[in-house]
Parts: C-alpha cells; sequence; structure tokens
C-alpha cells in the first residue's frame, strides 16, 4: 500500500519527526526528577490530545471549531459523574467519556455540516458556551463552579505520566494509519475544496461528520484521563480561553501537520509554566505568537525548521494561484 | 433507451428563465457537443444534470433511471462526471493526489487509484509535475489535471464545460487527443464549448441552445448552417 | 409598572447593543469575516472612558470622544495590520482566508483581554456616571440619569451613521464595496480605504458603546465577551451585512433578555441569546434582512 509518492513522504517525514518527539518526552523523567515539572508534562499531553484532535478537525479537514476545549470538559465531567454518583472507576468512566464526547460530537456535526469559516465558529462557539454554562449552573447535579472531586487511577505520578503519554502514542499511530489511508485524501479534498470533492463523489456529509466524531472523541478522552490525573474537574475546562490556547499550540507547531500539535502543545505548555514564574504573562505572549504566526508563517514552526534545513525538492509553502 | 434523456427541463431564477423545457437525448457512445450563445443555459443545464442545481420541472434519466434532485456525490458514483468552467481542483493536494482522491471515492481501491493515476498522468502528459501541488500548477496543467479526474473511473457520461477556454494550443491538442480516443472505445461526452472549429473537428453531433430552450439538434454541419442557429448567434440581420 | 419598567429597560439594553451590533455588521459586509475581538474593541472603550476619567480627572463628557477616539484608532490599527491578508492577495492561506479571519481574530481578543489584564490589573472599576442624576421620572417610567442621557447619546450616533452610510460620499463607496469588491475597485474606488474606514468605525462605535455601558457594567478585562457574544447574535438575527437589520434584532435580542430575565430564568438570561443564535445558523442564516449565506 504504501507508495514512496511525496505525500506519504510528508506523512513519514512528520510522524517521524513526532516519534523522535515522545521518545524524548519518554526519557525524559530520568533527567527531570522533580514531580511538579513531571506534572506540567503530563498537562501538556493532554493538551496535545486537544491539539491533535483539533488539528484532525481544523488542519485536516478544514473545519475551524471553537469547542475543543468543550468536548474535553464534557469528557472529564463524564467521568466525573459517573464516579461522584455511581462510584464506577476509570475502566467505566473513560471509555464512557469517549462515547459520550464522541456521540455528542456526531451530533454536532451533523448539525453544522452546511456552515463554514465564521458561520461554523460561531455555532461551535455558543455550543462550547451553553455546555459550559450548563454544567456551571446546574449546581446541584455538578456542583458547578465548585467542581468536582474524581478519583485516581494510580499512586505514582509516573505511572499516569506514562499512561498519557502510551495514549499519545496510540493516537498518532492511528492518525498515521488514517491520513495514509483513502480517508486522508477524503479529508483533505474537502479541505481543499468541498463542491469539487463532492463531484467528484467523495461522501461530504459521511467524512465530515466522522472528522467531528473523531475529534470529539479524542477531547473527550483527553479530558477524562487528565480528570483522572488531577482527580478534580470544574467549568474552567471548557473555557474559551482553554480552547484559544489548544488552537495557539496548533498554529504555533504548524496547523495541518502530524507533528505541529504535539511540538505545539509541550512547548506551548511547558513555555507558559516558565513564564508563570515571571508573572503570567502566557496568554499575552501566546495570542501574539498565533496572530505573528497566522500573519507571516502558516506553517508554524515545523515549516520554519523545515526551512532552515532546506529540504530540497519540498513543494514550497502552500501558495496558490486560483482562488 | 437512451442512455441520458433530458425532458422538459426548466429552471427559472426569480424573474430569469434560464431553462425553458429543455430537452434532447444522447445514446451511449454519443459524442455530442452543446454550444449556444452567452446566457443560452448551457452550464445551467449542465448544472442540472451534475446535481448542482435542482430543476423546476422535467425529468432527467440516466439510463431510464429519473437522477433529477440527486446530490452530486452520488451522481458521481453513478458515473456522471463533470468539469467545471471555472476550473476547481485540490490546490494543497499534489496532482498525483488529486486525481486519487477521485479514484478512490469511485471505488478503488488505494493501489489500483495509483497505478490508475500513474497511466492518465502519462496519457496526459503530466507526469513531469505529478508530485507538485495543484494549486502550483499553471491554469493550464489545472484544467488537464480536473479533465484527468473525470476518467479516473471511465464514467457513464462525461460533461465537460469549456474544457478548451484560455488553453494553450498544446494542451488543447492532448485534451482532444484523448477526448476522441476514449470516445473511439465508447466514452459518451457532452461538450460545452464556445471554440466551434474544435466541435466541429470532434463531435459529430450538436444540440444549440438559445435562452434556454434548444433550437437545433443533428449533425455538427446542419447545426452550423442552420438558420435559427445562425440567428442566435449574430441576430436576424446575418441570417 | 413592572412590564413598562422591562420593556424601557429592554429597549435601552436594545440601543446599547445596537452601537455594537453595527460595527459587526458593517465588518462582516465589507470584509465578510466576523470580527471576533469586537468584545475588546468594546472593552477598551470602556477602560478608556473611565480611566481617563478618573485617573485624569476630567469630566466624563471628555471622557466619551477620548474613548471613541481610541477605539477608532485600535480599529484603524488592526485592519492596517491583520486584516489586509483578507484581500491584498496574500495567498499563504489561500482559500482558507475565512479561516484566518476566525484564528487571527480569536487570537486578537485573547491578546487583547490578557494584556489589559496584565497592564490595568483584572479588578473592576465603576465607570463614571455621565450625570448624577440617577432617578428621572417621565410619566409611569423611572430610569437612571445616565441611562437616559446614554441612550438618547446612542441613538443620536446610531441615527448619525446610518445617515452617513446612506447619503454621503464615503458611505455609497462603502456600500459599493460591500456589495462587489471587484466591481467597485474597477469603477476606481479605493477598496483598502474603504475596509480601513469601516474597521476604525465600527472599532469607535464598540468603544463608545463600552463607555457607555461603563457605568452599569464595571469594566474588567472580559466585560466585552458576553456584549460580543450578544452582538453575534444580533448581527445573525438581523442579517450579516445588514444595518437596519441590526438594530431592529438588537432592540428584539435586549427587550427578550430583558422580559426573559425575569419571567424565565435571570440566571441562564444569557443563553438565550446563543439558543437563538444556533438555531437562525441553522436554518435562517442570512436572518431577518440579510444577503443570502455566502456561497463557496
Amino acid at each position: 500500500m504504501a507508495s514512496a509518492h511525496p505525500i506519504n513522504r510528508k506523512l513519514q517525514t512528520e510522524f517521524a519527526a513526532s516519534l523522535v518527539l515522545l521518545a524524548f518526552v519518554g526519557v525524559l523523567p530520568a533527567f527531570v526528577t522533580n514531580a511538579y515539572w513531571q506534572g506540567v508534562v503530563v498537562v501538556s499531553m493532554y493538551f496535545a490530545m486537544l491539539a491533535v484532535a483539533w488539528n484532525i478537525l481544523a488542519g485536516y479537514t478544514g473545519q475551524f471549531s471553537l469547542a475543543p476545549a468543550a468536548f474535553g470538559m464534557i469528557g472529564a465531567y463524564t467521568t466525573g459523574l459517573l464516579s461522584y454518583y455511581y462510584g464506577l472507576t476509570a475502566i467505566v468512566g473513560v471509555p464512557a467519556a469517549i462515547v459520550v464526547a464522541g456521540v455528542i460530537g456526531l451530533v454536532l456535526g451533523r448539525i453544522v455540516l452546511r456552515l463554514r469559516g465564521p458561520y461554523l465558529a460561531l455555532t461551535t462557539l455558543s455550543f462550547a458556551e451553553i455546555m459550559r454554562l450548563v454544567i456551571s449552573n446546574s449546581i446541584d447535579f455538578t456542583r458547578g463552579d465548585l467542581g468536582l472531586n474524581v478519583p485516581g487511577i494510580f499512586d505514582s505520578r509516573l505511572a499516569y505520566y506514562y499512561m498519557m503519554l502510551a495514549v499519545l502514542l496510540a493516537i498518532q499511530v492511528g492518525l498515521f494509519y488514517l491520513l495514509r489511508s483513502r480517508a486522508g485524501l477524503y479529508l483533505r479534498a474537502i479541505r481543499d475544496d468541498e463542491i469539487a470533492a463532492a463531484s467528484r463523489g467523495v461522501l461530504i456529509v459521511y467524512w465530515k461528520t466522522f472528522a467531528f466524531t473523531l475529534s470529539a472523541a479524542i477531547c473527550g478522552l483527553a479530558g477524562a484521563l487528565y480528570g483522572h490525573f488531577a482527580q478534580f474537574v470544574s467549568p474552567e475546562l471548557g473555557l474559551l480561553s482553554q480552547t484559544g490556547v489548544v488552537i495557539s499550540m496548533v498554529v504555533i507547531g504548524g496547523l495541518g501537520t502530524m507533528v505541529g500539535p504535539i511540538g505545539g502543545a509541550l512547548l506551548v505548555y511547558v513555555l507558559s509554566e516558565f513564564l508563570r514564574d515571571f508573572g503570567n504573562y502566557q496568554l499575552v505572549v501566546f495570542a501574539f505568537l498565533v496572530i505573528i504566526f497566522a500573519r507571516f508563517f502558516r506553517e508554524g514552526l515545523w515549516g520554519l525548521l523545515l526551512a532552515a534545513f532546506g529540504r530540497p525538492g519540498r513543494p514550497a509553502a502552500a501558495a496558490t494561484a486560483a482562488e | 433507451m437512451p442512455c441520458l434523456a433530458i425532458d422538459h427541463v426548466s429552471k427559472s431564477f426569480g424573474g430569469l428563465k434560464a431553462l425553458d423545457n429543455a430537452s434532447f437525448s444522447l445514446e451511449a457512445g454519443e459524442l455530442v457537443g452543446l454550444i449556444g450563445p452567452n446566457g443560452s443555459g448551457k452550464t445551467t443545464l449542465l448544472n442540472i444534470l451534475s446535481g448542482h442545481l435542482s430543476c423546476d420541472s422535467g425529468t432527467v434519466r440516466l439510463d431510464g433511471k429519473p437522477i433529477t434532485g440527486l446530490h452530486p456525490e452520488a451522481l458521481a458514483r453513478r458515473g456522471v462526471l463533470r468539469m467545471f468552467q471555472l476550473t476547481r481542483s485540490f490546490p494543497r493536494m499534489s496532482a498525483f493526489d488529486n486525481l486519487l482522491v477521485t479514484g478512490c471515492a469511485l471505488g478503488l481501491t488505494l493501489p489500483g487509484a495509483e497505478k490508475r493515476a500513474l497511466g492518465l498522468l502519462e496519457d496526459l502528459s503530466l507526469t513531469r509535475i505529478m508530485n507538485l501541488n495543484a494549486g502550483q500548477l499553471s491554469g493550464g496543467q489545472q484544467k488537464l489535471l480536473e479533465f484527468g479526474s473525470c476518467f479516473m473511473v471511465p464514467p457513464r457520461i462525461a460533461l465537460l464545460d469549456e474544457p478548451f477556454a484560455a488553453v494553450h494550443p498544446t494542451l488543447k491538442e492532448i485534451m482532444s487527443g484523448f477526448i476522441r480516443r476514449r470516445h473511439a472505445e465508447g466514452q459518451t461526452f457532452i461538450v460545452v464549448s464556445h471554440d466551434l472549429p474544435v466541435i466541429v473537428e470532434l463531435c459529430p453531433r450538436s444540440v444549440c441552445m438559445n435562452a434556454g430552450r434548444v433550437i437545433a439538434d443533428e449533425s455538427t454541419r446542419a447545426v452550423l448552417t442552420d438558420k435559427v442557429v445562425i440567428e442566435a448567434y449574430l441576430g436576424e440581420a446575418a441570417a | 409598572m413592572l412590564t413598562l419598567d422591562l420593556l424601557i429597560n429592554g429597549l435601552v439594553i436594545g440601543v446599547f447593543y445596537a452601537l455594537m451590533a453595527i460595527g459587526l455588521s458593517l465588518i462582516f459586509g465589507i470584509l465578510k469575516v466576523v470580527n471576533f475581538a469586537h468584545g475588546e474593541f468594546y472593552m477598551v472603550g470602556a477602560y478608556a472612558y473611565t480611566l481617563s476619567a478618573l485617573s485624569l480627572g476630567i469630566s466624563p463628557w471628555l471622557s466619551l470622544p477620548f474613548a471613541l477616539l481610541v477605539g477608532l484608532l485600535l480599529g484603524l490599527v488592526v485592519e492596517r495590520l491583520l486584516m489586509r491578508p483578507l484581500y491584498s492577495g496574500y495567498t499563504s492561506w489561500g482559500v482558507m482566508r475565512d479561516e484566518y479571519a476566525v484564528i487571527v481574530t480569536f487570537a486578537l481578543s485573547i491578546f487583547l483581554i490578557n494584556i489589559v489584564d496584565k497592564v490595568v490589573g483584572p479588578y473592576a472599576y465603576k465607570g463614571p456616571a455621565l450625570i448624577n442624576i440617577s432617578r428621572i421620572t417621565i410619566g409611569p417610567v423611572a430610569i437612571s440619569g445616565h441611562r437616559l442621557v446614554a441612550a438618547l447619546l446612542a441613538v443620536a450616533i446610531i441615527v448619525v451613521v446610518a445617515l452617513i452610510i446612506r447619503y454621503t460620499f464615503w458611505g455609497r463607496q462603502i456600500q459599493a464595496v460591500s456589495q462587489n469588491r471587484l466591481g467597485a475597485s474597477l469603477a476606481g474606488i479605493d477598496t483598502a480605504k474603504a475596509s480601513a474606514i469601516v474597521f476604525s468605525l465600527a472599532g469607535g462605535l464598540a468603544a463608545v458603546s463600552g463607555a457607555l455601558l461603563a457605568n452599569i457594567f464595571n469594566p474588567t478585562p472580559d466585560v466585552g465577551v458576553f456584549p460580543a457574544i450578544k452582538s453575534y447574535v444580533i448581527v445573525v438575527l438581523g442579517g450579516m451585512g445588514s444595518v437596519p437589520g441590526s438594530i431592529i434584532a438588537s432592540i428584539i435580542l435586549g427587550v427578550l433578555e430583558s422580559f426573559g430575565g425575569v419571567y424565565i430564568s435571570y440566571q441562564y438570561r444569557d443563553t438565550f441569546g446563543l439558543f437563538i443564535l444556533v438555531l437562525f445558523l441553522l436554518f435562517r442564516p442570512q436572518g431577518l434582512f440579510g444577503e443570502k449565506a455566502r456561497e463557496v
């Protein structure tokens, strides 16, 4: 199945780079023994999953949703509420979170099928805010802004660390095979020109819904895992600013690449922890960086890296002649 | 049973009647030219045939089965494939991938589609640029690529909307050569074009439209000397 | 009488919403994008008004035009630096210009919220009132002096803007560019200038809205978030790109929230708008009066 033609080469390069990154994260605890900083990396892996999920939807299918953090929150609350009311552990909670988030994602995806650009952004933004407000205001059911306590899974922090890493790795591998398959072709075709894709026989409804569902399910999974790690969930998980962080990670890392979201998430989150010592400027810096990158460096850090090492024969940064 | 039967199709946009009881039919394997002055309804008709517009009244039948109202995806899967007047391609995907999309969407496996695509690229002399993104190709190359996409899986009927417009003579040659070869193998075509010499060369039969109606439907030579047709193009005085 | 009070309250709030929504609508009309940082223009105006009055000790009546100026300037700068690529042939985002606009304005919103948070601090100030009469009675209705004056000013501004758009030279250029950018440029209109004027004007209007409401909704860094969401609702409800539509929709929303907050749910009053937004986006995206939702 694998041919040597360039999209596979591009994917392979990006995938390999992401594996290198994940391997680096894997050996990091040998050098970074401070539990706090290990925790920082764990949280950054939560964001990395959200970023990967959002990238599938926006970078590869062209659907710029503003709801990834909301789905993370939905996943976290699914597992949290199941344990709060029924005493169910993560074994049930996490798969349930995937299913609940996925189903809601499927419904939302079907609803927003005909919307593009700002209309899609507005609808998903409204959805995200409504979800957050409902959870926040349903004090009797969810304890509102007080949040929920969630049971942990392991005793050692490192166990969480490697669990997150394993899940992230699994997601990446799955994504790699997805993008190399026919599905990858369809998603990118929809991103590039939906009308042309339809007239060539691509089932638009099916694949857009698929992308939405998959993205939401991954976000739900990430949220549930995070909930068990932090042992606490609150509506703040679904704030629009959290979505802003996710978007900034992907844009800075490299939108539409396999390595951008992960690299961006690790970089942005770890950096934000450093910046925290200098007084909470994280969001200012990252929002600023997003603007700069979106305006001048569409290919993100990954693109800059490739340009710096001058890959010969690589198609020039996406420049379109026709509009 | 005709391959394609267009039966009293009408379409209005607000007050403007773009199609007025247009009717004609095609047998399988025909290569028909669709001509007519600007605004005669050719593209509207094509849009209806490919599912991008719905008609107000009338039916369209493919091999006897009605296809009016089906979405473009469904029509593509039934073998109605179309080229757009303003070239549409997938700019951030390579030319090769552009072809693969159609092939896979219409049922080929990935390896099968890859083989097909390589063959098509060869036929269209596009092998040289196969790994460039479609957005980086020249206008003519993009047009050729879109043209090629229609043939990844031999369509039941290929709808070509102004394939020769603004195209380099060399590419024009490649396209018409390709059309002729495929036609000889039995491929059905409708070619919309203003380029009358090419229509004369390629299409044994032509349908001429004006103001939403079919005003002539016979052999191309006959159509071009038909008084009604000349009148439509040049006005009464010339006829 | 409660109903009349609620009605007046709703109308007044609606008028303020209209100030913000008109700008958003104009931006959509001319650039075909939604400005996700619109709430922050409101916020900046609120702060400019409040801080200039409080720390410089000048009269609120001077702070108001100052806030307007700040808004105009901010709008201009944002348009020049960030919105140019939408129409100047910048091809890096290619056909995804809408998505570029979403990302850039969304990021701008977060940037502005947080930089104000750092520079000025997260604590709420109280915007000074334009006049210090806390209660004016007109017939059966009682209203605070500031609200009355602010509402009247808002109405005056809206009327002026509507007249400008409709009857002046610049207004007609803006209309032309909104309807057909390419055609307008072929006709010799400086489309870049028209876009800059619109964005600047929108910024100014939102800023004034923030300033006028500073006395009612105390300026905090994220004070603009909910008004922005309301504006999106209004602009979609009234029809993207339709100024009269925005005005009417603003009034409707203001009144709806006023009554809904008392009769349905105070807690969820901010979500009514969101539900309306989603419903319209799904079933009637052109709103009540707008242009048809753009096909690709």
